[in-house]
């Protein structure tokens, strides 16, 4: 899916978080949305999901504007901190995935994804007894559900240790390879874990930055 | 001897059967509805509901003042329509009030306990608010019955059909519209029956007391559930138990029914309590003896 953003603004209030943001995101890429705490980047991608209204701007999706926009089953999400979900009630993880398996396809793929995590063990465990990197595994396999075409990840290391870390990163890069379009979030500055196919920089006095690699097909014709 | 004429009594009187059979299908539609509501964080909303349909009740008591009898006979009906009212407002205001869900309830608790106050008084029946408040099992009558039975057909075909999803939506609720759900619809599909449910507790639990049924079950039975389905069973274990339990101390010592049932259900809860903390203790020391 091409995503295309378009001197978008955003403000909370009187305070500008995002000022007149221009970005192109091609089927396959592998984004990551870098800053400090407060520049933008979670806002960013709400305006991206809808969750936030665009007023100034514009945003297209397969040049499509958002505002009528009505295919979120291609997107897979997982919020940050994981904030919005209530994991303190009851719950294994094949019943999270069960509910949450609306649709046939959805339901043959969640043992499918388990076993793609290296998580096809914990089905029965509950959630909240889980540690940081199991939870945001089981989390991502649930926005893999629909088999989505992009996936967007907010600070998804944020509670899980180094040594996961770099297992989790591959395992995104795989999804990546798969033709899976990934936006990622994060506020570290060391991004040696990641194969990122470009970068977006958001800073506090609400400039941007873009880093794009050179595609390793690219540096093999020159 | 009490003991023997309350079960010899629960199967020859009418009232206690029927008193028997309304517990226990509450019994299992309070957790029901009751889980829902403890996932989506909102335990306070059944009370809320409650006060409104209580202005239902009231403006349909001042109907009747007109010489309107069915308005006298069956005031529930309106009760019901103004809980689906609350409902509404409450998330009305909860979009208003994206991250105080509780501003929304608060607000309609208010305006509910205001209005039905106005017209309790002005309908002259203001008498009639004790039962409204503290309700009575004992003193169902057939077509109550009949209603709730309804409501529990209504809730469980729902929730066959639709269960998977309104879960989905309470959990998460962000995330639940890129699995393809609806989660305007299941929200408001949700609220209906939340306000079903509400209308009928109201005259055998009584308003102060509808939350206490839905919530405290399931408090009690996250204590040892180890996924959502088994606290659903336990809660509605302890529920049922807590009605039996209930209607034998209220028939035994001639006191309030509803009272008698909520009295119950929050001793299992001290009990539960008691219990786990006692459990984990242990647990604890065994570990440390290992090492």
């Amino acid at each position: 899916m091409l995503i295309e953003i378009k001197n978008l603004s955003f403000a909370y209030g009187h305070r500008t978080v995002i000022n007149g943001l221009s970005h192109t995101i091609n089927s396959g890429d592998y984004l990551v949305i870098q800053g400090k705490n407060g520049t933008g980047k979670t806002t960013l991608i709400k305006c991206l999901l809808g969750i936030n209204s665009v007023k100034n701007g514009m945003i297209f999706f397969d040049g499509q504007d958002i505002n009528v926009f009505g295919g979120w089953t291609r997107f897979g999400y997982v919020s940050q901190n994981l904030d919005d979900f209530n994991y303190e009630f009851p719950l294994t993880v094949e019943e999270l995935l069960k509910f949450s398996s609306i649709t046939k396809m959805q339901q043959s793929n969640y043992l499918k994804h388990l076993d793609q995590m290296g998580i096809l063990d914990i089905v029965n465990q509950n959630i909240n007894s889980l540690s940081g990197g199991q939870l945001q595994r089981v989390f991502i396999v649930r926005a893999m559900l629909n088999n989505p075409q992009v996936l967007i990840l907010d600070e998804p290391t944020a509670s899980i240790d180094k040594q996961n870390t770099a297992f989790f990163y591959k395992t995104v890069e795989e999804l990546n390879k798969l033709g899976i379009t990934i936006i990622l979030i994060t506020h570290t500055e060391s991004l040696e874990h990641i194969n990122y196919s470009h970068r977006l920089t958001m800073s506090l006095d609400l400039t941007t930055e873009v880093e794009r690699k050179i595609p390793i097909e690219v540096v093999n014709k020159l | 001897m009490i003991t023997l004429s309350f079960f010899q009594d629960l199967f020859q009187q009418d009232f206690m059967l029927r008193a028997l059979l309304t517990g226990i299908i509450l019994g299992a539609l309070a957790p029901l509805i009751g889980s829902i509501v403890v996932v989506r964080r909102l335990s306070f909303i059944a009370d809320t509901l409650g006060h409104f349909s209580l202005v239902g009740i009231s403006v349909s008591l001042y109907i009747s003042t007109f010489g309107i009898s069915f308005f006298l006979e069956k005031p529930l009906y309106l009760g019901l329509l103004f809980s689906v009212i609350g409902g509404l407002l409450i998330e009305l205001f909860r979009r208003s009030y994206k991250n105080y869900k509780e501003i929304s309830m608060v607000i309609v608790i208010s305006l509910g306990s205001a209005m039905s106050a106005i017209f309790f008084s002005l309908a002259k029946k203001t008498g009639s608010l004790y039962q409204y408040l503290f309700g009575s099992i004992l003193t169902v009558t057939n077509y109550y019955l009949m209603l709730i039975f309804i409501t529990a057909i209504i809730v469980l075909v729902l929730f066959m059909l639709f269960g998977k999803q309104i879960l989905s939506v309470s959990f998460d609720e962000t995330t639940a519209r890129f699995l393809g759900i609806n989660v305007n619809l299941f929200q408001f599909v949700f609220m209906i029956v939340l306000s079903m449910v509400v209308s009928v507790l109201l005259e055998s639990v009584g308003v102060l007391l509808i939350s206490s049924m839905m919530i405290i079950p399931v408090a009690s039975a996250m204590r040892f559930g180890w996924s959502y389905r088994s606290t659903l069973i336990i809660s509605i274990v302890f529920s049922e138990l807590s009605i039996l339990l209930g209607l034998w101390l209220a028939y035994s010592f001639i006191i309030p029914s509803g009272a008698a049932i909520v009295s119950v259900n929050v001793l299992i809860l001290l009990i539960v309590s008691v219990i786990k903390k006692l459990v984990v203790k242990r647990n604890i020391s065994k570990l440390d003896q290992l090492k």
